[in-house]
């Protein structure tokens, strides 16, 4: 399936009319993408290094998992909002752009394994759940949004 | 408010150092380096997750948005390594970030304005630090926190943005010293030559 048609569209839409006219607008998207980040990757840390037996010991597990997958949530939306916002600054050049797409299969793989995976899993009473299913879940999501963060800066760099 | 005396001074100095920084052969290795650049600057970057993440979480608590059964000095205690950890990677990538470029970065507004806020949000922690100290069991088990320590969590929020904010802004050159700015912008941002041939 070739998406090129999408970043076609994007190129010529209101949203890269404003984000390429005006830098500082980009530069404000930019900064939430960058404070949401901050927030999602605190979320999974906390929450995974938790399920490590590393973090907060004292405190339930369940606990820990429900009050950061909240924030998550709203951490990952204003991420993606302001995400598709930058991209339309230079919506073609990313198309062709290989740490843009490494980022976008990493992150569709990401948002996969936490709402289908992780999140139904950890609904129940983490004691009844294999330990090594537990410790092997946390230490897949730290991998998988170490590398969503990381080759998205790395696109700059690229 | 400095006077433009001692200003001058201040500037002067701040961009000497800077220029002997500059004059390490290590500096400039560094800076047109393809890969060590990018890599210290990704884990400065990545980092934020760990300090300004636990951080988040902390304040989220204080102002009843997280964590609400569970004892605010709990999470304050068990996430204070952690952060610290992360601010001690911060602060360690941020020197050397800082002595790959140090002249442009000494004459950066927006680094200017970042030292300012980092200086507020270091106040505003140990404020709040000995606010917590002196009150939390008072109140450790309430869902919501008493007001002092609610504006305590808000600040440090506003303040930490703020440092994300201008320490990103650093790499635009919108206001560098070698472009037309308004007579205070050189002042604030140090343009040492550029005043002076204005003069």
């Amino acid at each position: 399936m070739d998406l090129l048609f999408l970043f076609e569209w994007l190129d010529t839409s209101f949203l890269a009319t404003m984000s390429k006219a005006y830098g500082g607008v980009f530069a404000v998207v930019q900064m939430f993408h960058l404070l949401s980040m901050s927030m999602l990757g605190g979320m999974v840390i906390l929450s995974d290094l938790r399920l490590l037996g590393v973090l907060m010991k004292d405190v339930p597990s369940e606990v820990v998992v429900e009050n950061t997958n909240k924030w998550f949530g709203v951490a990952l939306v204003v991420l993606i909002i302001s995400g598709i916002f930058m991209s339309s600054a230079v919506a073609l050049k990313l198309y062709y752009n290989e740490m843009y797409w490494a980022k976008m299969i990493t992150l569709l793989i990401g948002i996969v394994f936490f709402y289908a995976i992780r999140k139904p899993l950890l609904k129940h009473d983490h004691s009844t759940i294999n330990p090594w299913a537990l410790r092997s879940l946390a230490v897949s999501s730290l991998i998988i949004w170490f590398t969503v963060a990381a080759s998205g800066r790395w696109i700059g760099f690229s | 408010m400095l006077t433009g005396g001692s200003s001058a001074i201040l500037n002067e100095l701040l961009l000497d150092l800077a220029r002997y920084l500059d004059s390490f052969e290590w500096s400039t290795a560094l800076h047109e380096s393809y890969y060590m650049y990018p890599w210290i600057e990704t884990t400065h970057v990545l980092t934020l997750m760990v300090f300004l993440g636990m951080l988040c979480i902390i304040d989220l608590r204080m102002l009843s948005l997280a964590f609400k059964d569970t004892p605010a000095s709990v999470i304050a205690e068990r996430l204070d390594k952690p952060m610290m950890i992360g601010f001690a990677v911060m602060v360690i990538t941020g020197f050397i970030l800082y002595f790959a470029i140090p002249v442009r970065t000494t004459q950066s507004i927006w680094f200017r304005i970042k030292v300012v806020l980092l200086i507020a949000a270091g106040i505003n922690a140990l404020l709040f630090r000995n606010r917590m100290r002196e009150s939390v069991h008072t109140w450790d088990t309430a869902a919501r926190a008493p007001k002092r320590i609610r504006v305590g969590a808000m600040l440090s929020l506003g303040f930490w943005a703020g440092v994300v904010v201008t320490g990103r802004t650093i790499a635009y050159d919108w206001y560098d010293c070698h472009k037309e700015l308004p007579n205070f912008m050189y002042w604030a941002a140090g343009c040492v030559d550029e005043l002076a041939a204005l003069q």
